[in-house]
């Protein structure tokens, strides 16, 4: 007994450690520096007030005049266009492709925006709604639209990163989802056939239901992913012009690296920290749920 | 046979003991090539070798801070802002260079942006002028154009290109991070505002929304929205651009003589009216983290020394902050930079020299009023909110 004692003191002590002070220290002590000034002292909710009161996180002008509207706001934005996209796009390509000949090398291809790193992700979305040598402007005069840098406009910056984005990410979804189509058994699909079910109703009433897991997976790692999202604006627009593409990792990033105001950084961090934690939640209950 | 053993040993200590200064530079591709000839020329001299690395001041922004904090450093000599190198002096990380530079064998004035009452923390190397408008002799020639030396001339030639057939815009707009953008908004101010207020806006004696700035602002503004300039675009892709006669006028500083083809084909003029011009030093510091102080300090007092910056001024593209270096060192383009300064006062980098959060804050506002010339005041009420305050 003893010697298992051992044993689990050898495996587990370090690994406490490594997670203790990597993990749990830099955390706590985020928390504690959103609540002190610059010179250490206590100065309660006051950061949180000075960040969240702040246009760079909340512009509410912009409802009239538009973009920015706020680095938090755009964040939503984010989530409300690109979630939804991806997962709608990502379950129709993968329906469409399940069997169809060559389906899985569209599916690679389409996986490659997912395996190419983001800060390149950035430079091609840049490339794409270039006004010189984007594909995007090229498509767009078909309809007689003239050509234009979309991503050095303020009312079509956020736009275009949400957009090129989708490009980068539905290879996520629709790898998992045709993943999760695999799993369906067939004699469901067979005996709705036999009763006489309409393509639509099959698609409705057992293709959604049954990939359920699947979507929980997916809304849960992209809305995670949505809310970091700081490499592709990074290098696409560096959160211009005039903050209208400007998102909260950013926002983060620029109070600690050039406002060189760590209490204020802690205070996005920690508000990203809280919501990724939110969204986490439905994701941890359903494991639980399956494991039970 | 112990002889054998002694002469790899003493070969393997001197290689050992070889010093190889890392200095690190944000020049890359021609610009780099220019450089390298003064470098080579010191390893020659004194037998030191040197590893050059190239980071852009904006990331050494970024990394900087947490190699101090970890007291360490990435290079031995390392070109940054003014403004960083003030600041991180202050803070005990940066060697003093009192005693390795004589301020008296610089322009007078040349080493106050890296002085803090009698310390100094960093040495002015070469530095590069923001002269005005560059065009191409050959394309004013083949349409008839001449420089303007008035404001409504100005106007004027800019409405004569903007009719010319294939032209995108009469003056390309350089973008990248910003800088480009807040190199012309600095020249209006000081055209419009005189040469105090850059001096002012850097030391937060005035405000952006009083009527000296706005007068210079609106100026801007009313060429903005003429479209007499071009859609920001990446700065070294418009210069190919402007250089094939997508555009007739670039603004940029006095390096672009050094990128492209044809140096004696480039003509310059400054906005008329305009009694002061930029001039950005280049300044280095030696971290207090290096590994070989004294090697750093020789390097640089040797480049910002009369022949380090001879060599360079030689290569094209530079202006001497070094007094004493005769003009036949410039080749012929820079000296036609050096008449335009001529009178003129020189003036810091607003926002190099303000650093912080106001420089991103700046290039990034430049960027929404170059596309949303409408939105000034939005523009100018960000800016005032980030400036710093008397």
């Amino acid at each position: 007994m003893r010697t298992r004692a051992k044993y689990v003191a050898f495996f587990v002590v370090p690994a406490f450690a490594l997670v203790g002070i990597f993990v749990v220290y830099p955390v706590a002590r985020t928390v504690v520096l959103s609540f002190l000034d610059s010179d250490g002292k206590f100065v309660g909710l006051q950061n949180y007030i000075k960040v969240l009161s702040s246009r760079e996180i909340v512009n509410l002008e912009g409802l009239s005049r538009g973009f920015p509207l706020g680095a938090l706001v755009h964040n939503l934005l984010w989530i409300a266009i690109h979630l939804p996209l991806t997962l709608a796009l990502g379950l129709v390509l993968a329906v469409l492709l399940r069997n169809v000949r060559g389906g899985a090398v569209i599916k690679s291809i389409i996986f490659l925006g997912m395996v190419m790193p983001m800060i390149v992700g950035g430079v091609m979305i840049n490339f794409m709604f270039d006004k010189n040598l984007g594909i995007f402007n090229a498509f767009m005069e078909i309809f007689g639209i003239s050509a234009r840098s979309w991503t050095a406009y303020p009312d079509t910056a956020l736009l275009a990163l949400i957009f090129g984005s989708v490009w980068l990410w539905v290879g996520f979804s629709t790898v998992l989802y045709s993943a999760g189509l695999e799993t369906i058994p067939k004699d469901l699909y067979e005996a709705a056939q036999l009763d006489g079910a309409s393509a639509l109703k099959i698609f409705t009433k057992i293709t959604i239901p049954m990939l359920r897991p699947i979507t929980i997976v997916v809304v849960t790692m992209t809305l995670l992913w949505e809310l970091k999202v700081f490499d592709i604006v990074y290098v696409a627009t560096m959160g211009g012009p005039g903050g209208a593409s400007n998102v909260l990792a950013l926002q983060m990033y620029l109070y600690a690296f050039r406002a060189m105001d760590f209490n204020r950084s802690a205070v996005v961090a920690v508000l990203l920290t809280m919501s990724t934690l939110l969204v986490s939640l439905p994701l941890l209950r359903t494991l639980r749920d399956d494991q039970s | 046979m112990s002889r054998l053993f002694v002469v790899p040993v003493l070969l393997l200590a001197t290689i050992l003991s070889a010093v190889t200064l890392t200095v690190i530079g944000p020049w890359a591709g021609p610009e780099m090539e220019k450089f390298m000839p003064v470098l080579q020329e010191f390893e020659k001299q004194t037998g030191i070798k040197i590893e050059y690395k190239i980071y852009r001041a904006e990331d050494l922004a970024n990394l900087l801070p947490a190699q101090f904090a970890a007291k360490k450093a990435p290079g031995d000599v390392i070109f940054m802002w003014a403004s960083f190198i003030r600041e991180y002096g202050q803070k005990g990380h940066i060697l003093t260079l009192n005693g390795v530079l004589d301020e008296a064998k610089f322009l007078p004035g040349a080493l106050d942006a890296v002085k803090v009452g009698d310390k100094l923390y960093g040495a002015a190397y070469t530095g590069k002028v923001k002269p005005g408008f560059w065009y191409r002799k050959s394309f004013f020639a083949k349409h008839g154009l001449t420089p303007p030396k008035t404001w409504d001339e100005f106007v004027e030639l800019l409405e004569k290109i903007k009719k010319i057939p294939g032209i995108k815009a009469p003056i390309a707009s350089g973008d990248g991070v910003g800088w480009p953008l807040s190199d012309v908004t600095e020249h209006f101010l000081i055209s419009f505002g005189g040469p105090e207020l850059q001096l002012d806006l850097i030391e937060g004696k005035v405000r952006w929304d009083s009527n000296l700035v706005m007068k210079g602002m609106n100026k801007l503004v009313s060429l903005l929205k003429n479209k007499y300039f071009g859609e920001p675009t990446e700065w070294t892709l418009v210069l190919k651009q402007w250089w094939n006669g997508d555009y007739a006028l670039y603004f940029m500083g006095s390096w672009i003589t050094g990128m492209v083809d044809d140096p004696n084909d480039l003509g310059v003029f400054a906005l008329p009216g305009a009694n002061g011009v930029v001039f950005g030093a280049d300044y280095a510091f030696v971290p207090k983290y290096t590994q070989y102080p004294e090697e750093a300090k020789k390097l640089i007092a040797w480049l910002c020394g009369p022949e380090g910056q001879a060599l360079q001024v030689k290569q094209g593209g530079h202006v001497a902050t070094a007094v004493g270096i005769d003009l036949s060192s410039y080749p012929p383009v820079d000296r036609e930079v050096a008449k335009i300064i001529q009178g003129v006062t020189a003036l810091p980098d607003l926002d190099d020299s303000i650093g912080g959060e106001f420089q991103p804050t700046f290039w990034d506002q430049l960027k929404l009023l170059w596309v949303a010339p409408d939105r000034l005041n939005d523009v100018i009420r960000t800016l005032q909110e980030k400036a710093p305050k008397k």
